[in-house]
């Protein structure tokens, strides 16, 4: 049990040091934040526009860049690996794929938090948007819950891109829905019903909804609601991971398909 | 070979599955292996031939438990390469060829950490090994340099530290000297050899003739997923026992000429390649003396260089078994 620790702890770092040395992992956490950061915040910073939107524009940014980190480490690390040769490697120790990628995804979900630091001060230096209403404790749990949903995801993903190719092809799509169905940037009920039905099946939707309640004063509050939706949504998408995994051991044997050839 | 075998395969076959067309699509079946029987002693070291495509590296891939064989088996250590993986994982190392498979932005020293902890060796017995690996692949002093700066031949030798790393009791090499200048092949070559002598099994699959006959206890060549022939590379080498070689180099030899070589008495093959702006040809044959003396009067008018008379090599006799193929 130690020494799978060990490994998992091991990946962390491995994860950690990659992404500071990354250019890449630079774009997803500071660059395309403070871009989506600003025009979100020259939008909803005019005159006329609900002040309390303003939050989706101090916020909006942060999360989508610590969606992006969270996700391609999942996705991208994955298909990294095949491209550097190490995921044949990785996969022939005696360490279960899972325990590794639990370490790298932790480490990318560590990693993506930062995104909310330049998104932060740019809303505050730039457009003197604060957030006078936040309940720090609610947010902290929010955003706990929401991190564990990230995880939840990324380590359900993973093995989809380790198995097959053709998953890795619909990263972008994927990553993009997940701004625009879970309310990173706008609330959710602007959308059309039934894509309010598609975001009521994803974790991360009830968190996010969450987070934003906790920085405003009015609206509703059902917090403990929004919480366990998206635990018991993130225990699923576990539960499904669980399975993958062992599909992951058994056909990438099958296939060969580990190494980029 | 009375002692369990360190490596074993029965009957072992591996077809690939794979589709063709765009619109109608067609399940195409590939065999890599069609039913290999292979026996090697523990502390042998064992060399593997085979052109590209010829299921060298599936057969690897399937005793380091990456592959899953359609049928027959596959034992390392006596543990079953299929359902027992966990077991065996931790007692084998393998390290393919080529310069893939290492983190080119992290240090030497911090691939061999992340492994060494994937391998799950406590973190006394991973620090006192690195170390030594460090020492005897020459590796001390440049192991906190990234990867990236490495020489091919460096990142070979790494790639030779991590696969010893859990100090494993077989070892796997697939064309490991592929790519490397001559003096980093001899050099990787000493120290697969001085492995074995200290008493690991060494399974090694290469393109080498001579890497394989300067080094190897046991050979087998492998040709379309079957083994065509199995022993030492001197009772190899007795497939073209009663043949010798004769080489010439020519400028500019008719096609017509050739033929004539072919139609002497006892020749078996004649092939020819390119040597800067001449052709050397390499004559198989039962009498290389009278082929010498007939020389003359078949290239009569050619520009006839460097005539020579040599006994067959490793290299000979598998251009043999494998040409016999094609």
């Amino acid at each position: 049990m130690r020494s799978l620790a060990r490994a998992s702890l091991s990946a962390f770092r491995v994860s950690l040091r990659l992404r500071v040395i990354s250019t890449w992992s630079y774009l997803n956490w500071l660059v395309f934040p403070v871009l989506f950061a600003v025009v979100g915040l020259y939008v909803l910073s005019r005159p006329g526009a609900a002040s309390s939107h303003v939050v989706y524009g101090v916020l909006g940014g942060g999360l989508i860049g610590y969606w992006s980190v969270a996700y391609l480490d999942g996705g991208n690390g994955i298909q990294e690996e095949r491209w550097n040769g190490t995921l044949e490697q990785i996969f022939a120790t005696p360490t279960r794929l899972w325990v590794i990628l639990l370490g790298k995804i932790t480490g990318g979900l560590l990693f993506g938090l930062l995104a909310f630091l330049p998104t932060a001060a740019i809303a505050y230096l730039g457009f003197h948007a604060v957030l006078p209403n936040l309940d720090p404790g609610r947010f902290a749990i929010s955003l706990g819950i929401l991190t564990f949903s990230f995880f939840c995801i990324a380590l359900t993903l993973t093995p989809l891109f380790a198995l097959w190719r053709w998953a890795f092809s619909m990263l972008n799509g994927f990553e993009l829905g997940v701004y625009i169905l879970c309310g990173f940037m706008f609330p959710v009920a602007v959308l059309a019903p039934w894509a309010q039905g598609v975001a009521a099946l994803l974790a991360p939707t009830w968190a996010v909804r969450a987070l934003y309640a906790s920085t405003l004063s009015g609206g509703p509050r059902d917090f403990v609601v929004w919480w366990l939706a998206t635990i018991g949504l993130s225990l699923a998408y576990l539960a499904g991971a669980y399975f993958l995994y062992a599909l992951v051991e058994r056909k990438a044997r099958i296939s060969g398909q580990l190494a980029l050839a | 070979m009375a002692a369990q075998p360190a490596i074993e395969a029965r009957q072992l076959r591996k077809t690939y599955t794979t589709t063709r067309g765009i619109f109608r699509r067609e399940r195409v079946e590939r065999a890599a292996l069609r039913g290999v029987d292979l026996k090697i002693a523990p502390g042998e070291l064992f060399g593997l031939l085979g052109p590209n495509g010829a299921g060298k590296t599936t057969m690897v891939k399937i005793f380091t438990t990456l592959l899953l064989p359609s049928s027959g088996s596959a034992l390392v250590l006596g543990l079953d390469a299929v359902k027992e993986q966990w077991a065996l994982r931790k007692r084998i190392g393998f390290v393919f060829g080529g310069e893939r498979g290492l983190y080119w932005r992290l240090s030497g020293i911090d691939n061999l950490r992340y492994f060494a902890d994937l391998y799950r060796i406590p973190p006394d017995v991973s620090r006192r090994r690195i170390s030594e690996l460090l020492e005897r692949l020459d590796l001390s002093g440049r192991e906190r340099d990234r990867v990236e700066l490495y020489s091919r031949g460096m990142k070979q030798r790494l790639h030779l530290a991590r696969g010893l790393l859990n100090d494993p009791e077989v070892l796997f090499l697939d064309e490991p000297t592929i790519g490397l200048d001559p003096v980093g092949a001899r050099e990787l070559r000493v120290i697969v050899r001085e492995l074995a002598d200290a008493g690991k099994t060494v399974f090694l699959t290469t393109h080498y003739m001579f890497e394989a006959d300067a080094i190897c206890d046991r050979i087998a060549v492998i040709r379309d997923g079957a083994i065509v022939a199995e022993g030492t590379p001197s009772s190899i080498k007795t497939v073209v026992r009663d043949q010798g070689i004769v080489e010439f180099e020519v400028v500019g030899m008719p096609v017509e000429r050739l033929a004539g070589l072919r139609r002497l008495p006892g020749v078996t093959s004649v092939a020819i390649s390119e040597h800067e702006l001449a052709q050397v040809v390499t004559v198989h044959c039962a009498r290389p003396a009278e082929v010498m003396t007939q020389l003359g009067v078949i290239l009569d008018g050619v520009n006839l260089e460097k005539v020579s008379s040599r006994e067959p090599t490793l290299e000979d006799a598998y251009v043999q078994l494998i040409g016999d193929s094609q």
